[in-house]
């Protein structure tokens, strides 16, 4: 295909439908267009767009790690899944609302929730990098264990694949900074998750592009011979990227499942339904840039906040419609954009013995 | 980089940077390096000069810390050493610059000089880029190089890429440096600059140890040369006191016929015409720019160049594994643009593809297989839709035996065989097949210098039976020794088309890297004849 459209094009195009929208809201309020914009400029829509933001971006920045690093990990949903389960279990067992050695039990859940996901990371990466496995057929198992021991473990303890509920984390308000206009409420007044996702997803950018370890992860996933032949083992250098991206799906499952469920549903595809797949597609579409998948998780979030808001409205709007559109927009940058250039050994198990 | 200020006092000849004692490598079944002494001294250009497989880049994974020694002694700088891992090596001084660089190419210049060993700030929280920028600029006043820190890998030309491979191991503090077939994949120009690199941190005190399979390079930049055969050191010489021919024989163990090219032999009619061919990649940039040739039955068409100027796109649009854009190509007569590979196959097409293992051979498959590929419909092997394999492994054996791979062993996968015997199968499988074009690139692409002169006297063979033959290779000393008519490529377009004796190297690389040879240069003596038509 030897004329594809320019990512300007792709741009104009969606800024001159948002234009179109915006001018049709105003100009009949009480028109489909107005209601939506009516919805997309609320609080609580910013608000939610916020919280469910947090198990996409975190997991997304995880995910770049990985696959920065040469190992695809498409197994973070079932991360999301497993600290987002344990989180609340664990929770539930401490007895939910006390505290226990100065931390609520709502941060030991928090903290064993990641350290959960990061166990399952540490499998998932003996698997891929020491065995060799297919990463895809690896990762797909990482999600279908957690898939089927979350509810099971759930049965056992509550006799139902959904869990009692635990209460969720308080709103932490920055006393000044929270007055501020427009933003303020948003960012200063919100629950720690989210502070937690801001400060990871600027904290991603560092580590991967000024740090040492950064340029050995993105080494490692394009070249690893030539990282290896500079002297950094190859091998650590996965497995920490691997690790990594549990912490960063731990702390996007179990921040979700504290701060904004405050209980896990088990049945079918479990209450993080799929947001680790849209965590992939939102990194795809970042080109692995975490402040870039950190703005499309806002997106994506965004899409579901609306939903949300338009069925309190009385709008029937399916959810599954809804979730399909990372997906397709994913399929619309890589095929029209084509901007997304995956790192060359991605995939590929590194055999530093060969020669 | 712990140069000290008295490294600059004369040294005896005894002074070794590099002692290799008695190292003897074995590998089950193989011994790859028996008994072998190398001795280097500081400051000088060592040529290590072999066939493939004569046990060259064995013995140089031995020093740079890749290969642990069954017996022998690494001895470097006066102290014997153990090298477990390549980190050792670099920690001793020893760096190494690999056949394939070891560069990550969406990564900047500074990004892969420093790897591994970037200096930190902030308590390690940060790499100090400036830094890592300052010390490139020093070593680039130092040794006389001009490379951008910030431009990235993948914007380089190959030669840049490998000056920057020369800096990384400079970096780490490199004294000795182990370059593996370094000309490989340079123009001649880029060659020239390589030699004066050489020259400008030998000066400076470095020692070079290079590997190479290729007599001229030896004899021209090297001070000493240590041939290796069959694993084991046949002697080392000074090249002011040998000839090519001594060297060949001491390489080949055997004497070799160095000069090329055959009688004229009377053309016929055309068997492979091109006209306007245009191929364009998926952005739509134009890789063949309207090429037209035409090769006749009995003829030799050369074509020169340096990768990636269209070769490939150009040769698989007359094979038929790309449908060029534009352009019509015929074959004895017949239009056969619309062809299917098949088709041009069994019209009597044969191609050796550039990369034997993207499109000659099926790695995990042995050879029997791979002798069938592209003739699985041929009746010869197939009868009713299921293959002879007992005519098939005849006839891999055949091509075995008189292609000299080696092992000889038919039922072995094709990936266990090193480069050179695969690329021997490859071309024995084409040039076996009876055709009447033959489409040959890169033939000898990794050969050793006996079995390079046995293909080439076969293709001389199949020019004097009235056969056709597009030669396509970036070695010079191949086309301009085997055409009849030479055309040099550069960026789509034939630059040129000449007679190859009428050309001389110099002109040759000026035309490949896209500068027309004015009329200065064609006066210019051509440089010292000894030199000619080595590389």
């Amino acid at each position: 295909m030897s004329s594809g459209l320019s990512r300007r094009t792709v741009l104009g195009a969606v800024g001159a439908l948002a234009v179109l929208w915006l001018v049709a809201g105003l100009a009949f309020p009480d028109s489909w267009a107005g209601a939506l914009l009516s919805i997309a400029a609320s609080p609580s829509t910013h608000t939610a767009m916020l919280r469910l933001a947090v198990p996409i971006a975190l997991a997304a920045i995880g995910g770049i790690f990985a696959e920065k690093s040469g190992v695809i990990n498409i197994g973070i949903e079932g991360l999301l899944i497993v600290s987002a389960f344990s989180s609340i279990i664990v929770t539930f067992w401490l007895g939910s609302g006390g505290s226990t050695l100065a931390l609520s039990h709502h941060w030991w859940g928090f903290a064993v929730g990641v350290l959960a996901s990061t166990l399952f990371a540490l499998i998932f990466a003996v698997v891929c990098i020491d065995f060799k496995a297919d990463q895809i057929i690896a990762g797909l198992a990482v999600w279908l264990i957690a898939l089927g021991l979350a509810p099971f473990a759930s049965r056992i303890v509550f006799d139902s694949p959904n869990t009692a509920g635990v209460g969720r984390f308080q709103n932490v308000t920055v006393p000044i900074l929270s007055e501020i206009p427009l933003l303020g409420y948003l960012l200063f007044d919100t629950p720690p998750q989210v502070y937690i996702m801001l400060g990871a997803a600027a904290a991603g950018w560092y580590l991967l592009n000024r740090t040492a370890f950064g340029r050995w992860v993105v080494a490692s996933g394009e070249n690893p011979k030539a990282l290896d032949t500079a002297g950094v083992d190859v091998r650590r250098v996965r497995y920490a990227a691997v690790l990594l991206s549990g912490i960063f799906a731990g702390l996007g499952g179990a921040g979700f499942a504290l701060g904004q469920l405050g209980t896990f549903a088990g049945g079918g595809e479990t209450a993080i339904g799929g947001r680790g797949f849209i965590a992939i597609a939102t990194y795809l579409f970042a080109n692995y840039h975490p402040i870039g998948a950190l703005g499309g998780s806002f997106l994506f979030a965004g899409l579901e906040a609306m939903q949300i808001q338009l069925q309190n409205l009385g709008y029937a709007v399916p959810t599954e419609l809804i979730r399909t559109i990372p997906y397709a927009t994913v399929i619309v940058v890589l095929v029209f954009v084509g901007k997304t250039q995956l790192p060359e050994a991605a995939g590929e198990p590194y055999d530093g013995d060969e020669e | 980089m712990n140069d000290s200020g008295n490294d600059r006092n004369p040294r005896s000849q005894r002074d070794l940077a590099v002692h290799l004692d008695g190292i003897t490598k074995r590998f089950p079944g193989v011994v790859a390096n028996d008994d072998v002494d190398l001795r280097v001294e500081r400051g000088s250009v060592h040529a290590l000069l072999g066939e493939n497989g004569a046990g060259k880049t064995t013995l140089m994974n031995v020093l740079y810390g890749l290969y642990e020694p069954t017996e022998g002694r690494v001895v470097v700088d006066g102290r014997e050493r153990a090298f477990d891992r390549p980190r050792d090596a670099i920690d001793a001084g020893v760096g190494m610059i690999h056949q394939h660089f070891m560069l990550v190419d969406p990564m900047t210049v500074a990004e892969n000089i420093a790897m591994g060993n970037e200096p930190r700030k902030w308590g390690g929280l940060a790499v100090d880029r400036d830094r890592i920028d300052r010390e490139i600029a020093d070593l680039c006043d130092r040794y006389g190089f001009d490379v951008d820190p910030s431009a990235t890998i993948e914007e380089l030309s190959v030669g840049a890429q490998q000056r920057v491979e020369i800096l990384k191991a400079l970096y780490r503090g490199a004294d000795v440096l182990i370059l593996d077939e370094p000309t490989a994949v340079l123009t001649p120009q880029e060659v020239e600059d390589l030699y004066g690199v050489l020259e400008e941190l030998t000066e400076q005190g470095k020692t070079i140890i290079f590997i190479t399979h290729k007599l001229g390079e030896a004899m021209h930049a090297a001070d000493r040369i240590t041939i290796l055969r069959d694993g084991s050191s046949v002697g080392t010489v000074d090249p002011a006191g040998t000839t090519r021919e001594d060297l060949a024989e001491l390489m080949v163990g055997r004497e070799v016929l160095l000069e090329t090219g055959g009688e004229p032999v009377e053309t016929g009619r055309p068997i492979l015409e091109a006209e306007n061919v245009v191929v364009e990649d998926d952005r739509g940039v134009e890789l063949v720019s309207g090429i037209d040739l035409e090769v006749r039955a009995g003829e030799i068409l050369g074509v020169a160049g340096v990768d990636g100027n269209g070769q490939s796109e150009l040769i698989e649009a007359i094979t038929g594994l790309q449908t060029p854009d534009a352009g019509r190509v015929s074959f004895d007569g017949t239009d056969v643009s619309a062809w299917s590979r098949r088709q041009r196959i069994e019209a009597g097409m044969a191609h050796i593809p550039e990369d034997r293992h993207e499109q000659g051979l099926v790695m995990p498959f042995d050879l029997v297989e791979n002798a069938v590929l592209g003739s699985q419909r041929s009746p010869r092997f197939a009868r009713g839709g299921r293959i002879d394999w007992a005519g098939v492994r005849d006839h891999a054996e055949d091509v075995i035996g008189t292609y000299d791979v080696r092992p000889p062993d038919a039922d072995a996968d094709a990936e266990s065989f090193s480069g050179g015997n695969q690329q021997k199968f490859v071309v024995g499988r084409e040039l076996e097949r009876d055709p009447e074009l033959v489409v040959a690139t890169h033939p000898t692409r990794g050969v050793d210098i006996g079995s390079t002169e046995f293909i080439h006297e076969r293709l001389l063979e199949l020019r004097r039976e009235g056969k056709a033959v597009l030669l396509v290779s970036s070695n010079l000393d191949e086309v301009r020794g085997l055409s009849d008519r030479l055309a040099v490529i550069y960026e789509g377009e034939f630059v040129d088309v000449t007679d190859p004796a009428a050309v001389t190297e110099e002109e040759l690389g000026l035309l490949m890297a896209g500068e027309q040879p004015d009329d200065r240069s064609r006066e210019r003596p051509a440089s010292n004849p000894a030199d000619g038509g080595e590389r």
